[in-house]
This record gives C-alpha cells, structure tokens and sequence, in this order.
C-alpha cells in the first residue's frame, strides 16, 4: 500500500511536464528549398526569406515552452548516374517565425542547434535558405538533397 | 478494490507520461532541388592561318575569312547567355624569333555560316547569345607584322577563348 502511493506520487509527478506541454508536438514539411534552373559553375543563392523558393516547416507545439531545433543537413545534391553538387548553408541561413510570417523571421545558423521560445498559440515556422554550387562541369540534369528538421522539447 | 482504484490511476498516469515522453521530439523533411542545366563545351574548330608572309609586308586576316579566320565552336544551354574573353599572344614565335601579332577581330553568330554575325573586338570580348540548339561560332581575325629582316620559319602562338555562363 504504502509503495503504491509512493509509485502513484512518482507517476503524477512525472505526468506535470506532459500537463504544461499542452499539445502535442508536430512538424511538417510544408515547401522544399527551390533552386530552380541552374547553370554549371554559377552559384545560385536561394534566401530564407524568398516565398517561392525558400524551405518552410510548420510547427504546432507547446505554448510559449522553449524547444530545440536542429537540422540534419545534406553537403550534396545528388543527380543523374550519382552525379554530386555541393548545397552550401550560411550562418544566417534559417529563420524563426513566432507568427509564421515570412517576412517576420528571426535568423539563426542551421549548423547549430538552436533554442527557441514558442508564442502562446504555439505555432511557428522555419524557413530556410541555401546556396547551389555547381562546377564548371557540373552533369547537367535533376538533383535533390534532403533537409530534416528536429524539433524536441526542453 | 481502493487497491485496485489506485493501482488504475498508477497506471493511467505511467500511460500518460509515457505518451509525453513519446511526444518530446518530432521531425519532419523537405528536399532541396536543382536543375542543372546543360555545361559548356568550347572547342577550337580552325586555326587563324596566315600562310606565306613576307619580311617587311604586314598581313591581315579578316575574322570574316571563313576559310582562314581562327573560329571556335561553342556548345551550351540553348538560348542562354554567355561570357567570352580571350588570352591573345601579342607576338608569334619559331625557335626564340619573334614576330608582332596585332589588331584582333572577332565575328560570334549563331550559325555557322556567319549569317547574322556580328563583329566584336576580342580584347574586350562579347557576351554573345547561345542559339535555340544551344550552339555558337566564333571566329577571330588579326594582323602580323613581320620585320623587313624577320626570320624565316614557321611561327606559332595560342589564342584561348574562355567562355563562362
């Protein structure tokens, strides 16, 4: 009896954190980084504030609760028959939107994990920039790299 | 059964928490892409051809001298834009003799046949357009100016055409 109170205690007490957390935590990848048509040996700047082009992940999570963001990022694209080109990601090249406006972005490094608070609604976006460089001799064709946003609760 | 009550509720705050700690991290991706376009090739089809000169006698071949003019085949995105600059010698040479190459001329077209042309100095270079099939000429012209004691011989020197997007 006793040990039960004590285990019932411990089980609530580990069960606060779930009750300020609110909902639930979800990510979604909701537009890919856009290059475009890309000419060999010249490299192409696609910025985190562009609307058409630029990456963008929505997250629904904990109101006005601190989270972790950090990305999984590709050096390459790759393309035909394995072909490979270099995908470049400055210090300034992601954006945090408290109001999921594109033009409203605090930037910050992709390479770094990045704390940041959410709003009370517990809505945001990240969006996301980057540069293609292509050589001089780049195999002409489609290339694609992957970008993955991890989003924890602290 | 206030055993079994309170055994529920353990069990339902340990399903609870686990379901938080399950839910601390969440991911998502999206692609980054590209479409790379076609790269240039440049190759240099015909050498710029004097022939027979005379010490003391100047010759000039025109960059519209389709049989002699030096001329450069370039390859590319169709319908794109490019850059083209030169390296040009300023004198020819045959073994550690020396003659002045001078006046450079150009002609780009999108044809072969220099239909359309149009004539640039390659000291300057153009930024001329690649055609519908992504192709582009150039040929080039200059003068030389051997001495009225120049030494025979063959002389030779390199012209090079770089061409950037």
């Amino acid at each position: 009896m006793k040990r039960e109170s004590w285990v019932l205690i411990g089980a609530m007490l580990l069960g606060v954190p779930l009750l300020a957390q609110g909902k639930p935590l979800l990510v979604t990848g909701v537009r890919g980084v856009t290059f475009g048509a890309v000419l060999p040996g010249v490299p192409r700047v696609v910025l985190r504030t562009d609307p058409a082009n630029s990456g963008q992940f929505d997250i629904k999570g904990p109101k006005g609760g601190p989270v972790l963001l950090s990305f999984v990022l590709p050096l390459t694209m790759t393309g035909p028959a394995g072909a490979l080109m270099p995908i470049v990601f400055g210090a300034s090249d992601a954006g945090f939107s408290a109001t999921q406006a594109i033009g409203s972005q605090v930037g910050f490094d992709p390479r770094q994990p990045t704390t940041v608070v959410f709003p009370n609604n517990g809505n945001v976006s990240v969006f996301v920039g980057a540069t293609a460089n292509p050589g001089t001799n780049q195999r002409a064709g489609a290339y694609t790299g992957t970008i993955t946003l991890t989003v924890t609760y602290l | 059964m206030r055993s079994i009550t309170k055994l529920s509720l353990v069990v339902a705050a340990l399903v609870l928490t686990g379901t938080a700690l399950q839910a601390q991290t969440n991911n998502a991706s999206i692609t980054a892409t590209a479409s790379v376009q076609t790269p240039i090739n440049v190759v240099g089809a015909q050498q710029l051809s004097f022939g027979n000169v005379f010490p003391g006698v100047n010759k000039t071949i025109a960059a519209t001298d389709l049989t002699n003019g030096g001329r450069f085949d370039v390859t590319g995105q169709a319908s794109t834009p490019v850059t083209i600059s030169f390296t040009l010698p300023a004198t020819l040479g045959s073994a550690g003799n020396t003659m002045p190459i001078v006046s450079y001329t150009g002609v780009h077209a999108q044809n072969n046949a220099q239909t359309g042309g149009t004539a640039f100095s390659p000291v300057a270079g153009a930024t001329p357009t690649l055609n519908a099939s992504g192709a582009l000429w150039v040929w080039v012209g200059a003068q030389v100016q051997p001495a009225t004691n120049q030494a025979a011989g063959v002389y030779t020197g390199s012209i090079t055409m770089t061409v950037v997007y």
